[in-house]
């Protein structure tokens, strides 16, 4: 197997990643000091007590949310001192988001939620809709309303949607946390799939099924990083 | 984007219904309001020109009032001496002048009061919109009575019939019945000129003579010429159309705060639901966010929403005021100073169209605070969302 250069450079470079939450007049470090590196290409789980501060550092790194303190790079990009307006831009462009709620719209049919991101991005996605929903196993569900979908379906309805424009990265949030176990396991099938098809893949989670297909695994703590390998 | 608005709006159909039904009767209120000044004007200007008429020679008193009580057939309390009437026709500027008298006639046995206008053959080029149902437009002979529509339904009188006066006890042959004019007209009853002055003992006495000229240009010079006609005072038509607007200036002012505060509560509804909305969905929005929609974007969504209900609701409003104004029309009317005949009512285009302008425009305006709230939401709050 031969190695492009680019294949080395790092998706995710983070140097001293640090949230302050003010709630009241007290301030609560939710990530402190966080500083690792993700390269194109990995598959990591972010495991961590509740609280830890997961999901903040998925926010940080979704582009959703900026940084107190500290630099981060996203696909070679700075993306610490960006506006709002260039946030969105890079979310849109480079971010997929998988949320433990699956997050479908209640009102629009399976199809519209997938091409919903490339409406905001202003891109043609018909094909690739129907394309990706071939690949999660829904083309047949496309004009059904979430409510007609099991959990398991809606996932995959909503990692459809997550790839509509081609990000570099997926972030997922416990994407298995709303789902059983056996359900779990076929959405952890496809992050590993999609994986092996060179998409890099971040996931937060409690699910030791997932934690041991990922290759690689950081453990947050009271917003530290235990072990950054 | 535009599926998004809509299904949006559909997911709560009561309280979006509510809202519609809200901004429709503010619309309908103001185009109402806005159509019933419009008409008002135009009908008037309308009945003016279709008289012919370019000035009134009423009694020396309060002119104003006087010219517009003759018009709409309402008696007065002085007269016109007979001579004025030699003195105007011998004027060379006037074409017609037409001479009226009117009285009020109470009646014993009912509680009304009958109004019989007294004129001549001049009087019937200034009304040209005179048409009989049944008989003959004109007087045959001294007791001969034209019977105004109400009129004659009221005494359930025919052409031809008999027809007694007991408070007067004279009795007149009906000539003919008047269409319906909806006019002041409909309830009169039109005689010859010298029977009205003999049967309420007016000889030589007129209310008041209306006057055309042979050019409507020569007014400013035939008025003070006209004006040293003693005990008479000279009205023009332009100076009456005046009196008519501040008259209804007052009434216009009150029905258009109405309009305004209709429009604003109606406002007011939209900014409350889209705010609701807003609060309530403000998961979803965050979603929509974190999936890539801009600030813009979101705040787009959320003023599409208020237009979409705002212009629905306003084009209902415009269906209602067509389908209600003119229960709307008759429940006004009473108060309206000397209400000309036709529907006072101008639905037109413009109306119309203005009336949904300002119903997008205000619905615009109320959705702009909950569209800036939706699109500071933080897309981080849809990690929360359930
Ligand atoms: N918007 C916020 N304002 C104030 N404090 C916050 C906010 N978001 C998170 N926090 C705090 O930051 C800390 C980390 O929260 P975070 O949601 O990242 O934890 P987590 O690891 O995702 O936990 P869980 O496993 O329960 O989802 C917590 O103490 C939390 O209370
Ligand atoms: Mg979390």
């Amino acid at each position: 197997m031969t190695t492009s250069p680019q294949e080395n450079t790092s998706v995710i470079a983070a140097q001293a990643l640090t949230k302050i939450y003010q709630r009241g007049r007290e301030e609560v470090r939710a990530l402190d000091a966080v500083s690792f590196t993700v390269a194109r290409g990995e598959f990591t789980a972010i495991t961590g007590p509740s609280g830890a501060g997961k999901s903040t550092l998925l926010n940080l790194l979704g582009c959703m949310d900026a940084p107190t303190s500290g630099t981060l790079r996203l696909d070679d990009r700075e993306v610490h001192g960006l506006d709002e307006r260039a946030r969105t831009e890079l979310r849109r462009s480079t971010v997929g988001f998988v949320f433990q709620h699956f997050g479908l719209l209640p009102t629009l049919t399976v199809e519209e939620n997938v091409v919903l991101p490339a409406l905001f991005a202003r891109r043609s996605s018909a094909r690739r809709a129907e394309m990706l929903l071939e690949k999660v196993g829904l083309l047949h569900r496309r004009t059904h309303r979430p409510h007609e979908l099991s959990g398991g379906e809606m996932q995959r309805v909503a990692i459809a949607r997550a790839l509509i424009n081609e990000p570099r990265l997926l972030l997922a949030d416990e994407p298995t946390g709303n789902l059983d176990s056996a359900t779990g396991y076929s959405i952890i099938t496809l992050f590993q799939q999609l994986n092996a098809e060179g998409l890099t893949v971040l996931v937060v989670t409690h699910n030791a099924v997932m934690t041991a297909a990922a290759r690689r695994q950081l453990a947050l703590r009271d917003g530290r990083l235990a072990d950054g390998k | 984007m535009l599926t998004l608005v809509l299904h949006n709006l559909l997911r709560r159909p009561l309280r979006h219904g509510l809202t519609l039904a809200g901004v429709a009767l503010a619309v309908a209120v103001l185009v109402c309001i806005t159509a019933f000044g419009t008409g008002y004007r135009q009908t008037l200007r309308g009945e003016l020109d279709r008289a012919g008429l370019q000035m009134m020679l009423v009694p020396t008193g309060c002119p104003y009032d006087d010219a517009a009580r003759v018009l709409k057939n309402n008696t007065l309390e002085n007269s016109l001496p007979a001579s004025a009437l030699d003195l105007a026709r011998r004027d060379p500027a006037v074409a017609v002048a037409a001479p009226f008298l009117m009285a009020a006639l109470p009646r014993t046995d009912t509680r009304r009061t009958d109004l019989w206008v007294g004129l001549d053959e001049t009087a019937l080029p200034l009304k040209p919109w005179w048409r009989v149902t049944a008989g003959r437009a004109w007087f045959n002979g001294p007791d001969e009575v034209i019977l105004g529509a109400d009129a004659a339904a009221l005494e359930m009188r025919a052409p031809g019939d008999k027809f007694f006066s007991p408070e007067t006890r004279r009795e007149f042959r009906v000539a003919g019945v008047l269409e319906r004019s909806g006019t002041s007209d409909d309830s009169i009853f039109f005689i010859p000129l010298a029977t009205t002055q003999a049967m309420f003992a007016q000889t030589g006495r007129l209310t008041a003579i209306a006057i055309r000229l042979k050019d409507p240009a020569l007014v400013r010079e035939a008025a003070p010429r006209l004006q040293e006609i003693p005990g008479a005072q000279v009205v023009t038509m332009t100076e009456m159309m005046g009196t008519f607007l501040n008259l209804l200036g007052a009434v216009r002012t009150l029905l258009l705060a109405l309009g305004v505060i209709a429009l604003t509560v109606g406002a007011l509804s939209v900014f409350n639901t889209l705010l609701a909305g807003v609060v309530e969905r403000s998961g979803e929005l965050a979603l929509l966010r974190a999936l890539g929609a801009s600030r813009t974007q979101v705040f787009a969504l959320i003023t599409g929403e208020s237009l979409l209900l705002s212009g629905v609701g306003g084009a209902l409003g415009l269906a209602l005021a067509v389908a209600g104004g003119p229960a709307l029309e008759n429940l006004v009317r009473p108060w309206v100073p000397f209400a000309p005949a036709q529907t006072l009512l101008a639905l037109d285009d413009r109306v119309l169209l203005n009336g949904l302008a300002l119903a997008l425009a205000a619905g615009a305006l109320a959705g702009i605070y909950p569209a800036w709230r939706a699109s500071r939401l933080s897309p981080a709050l849809a990690v929360k969302m359930e």
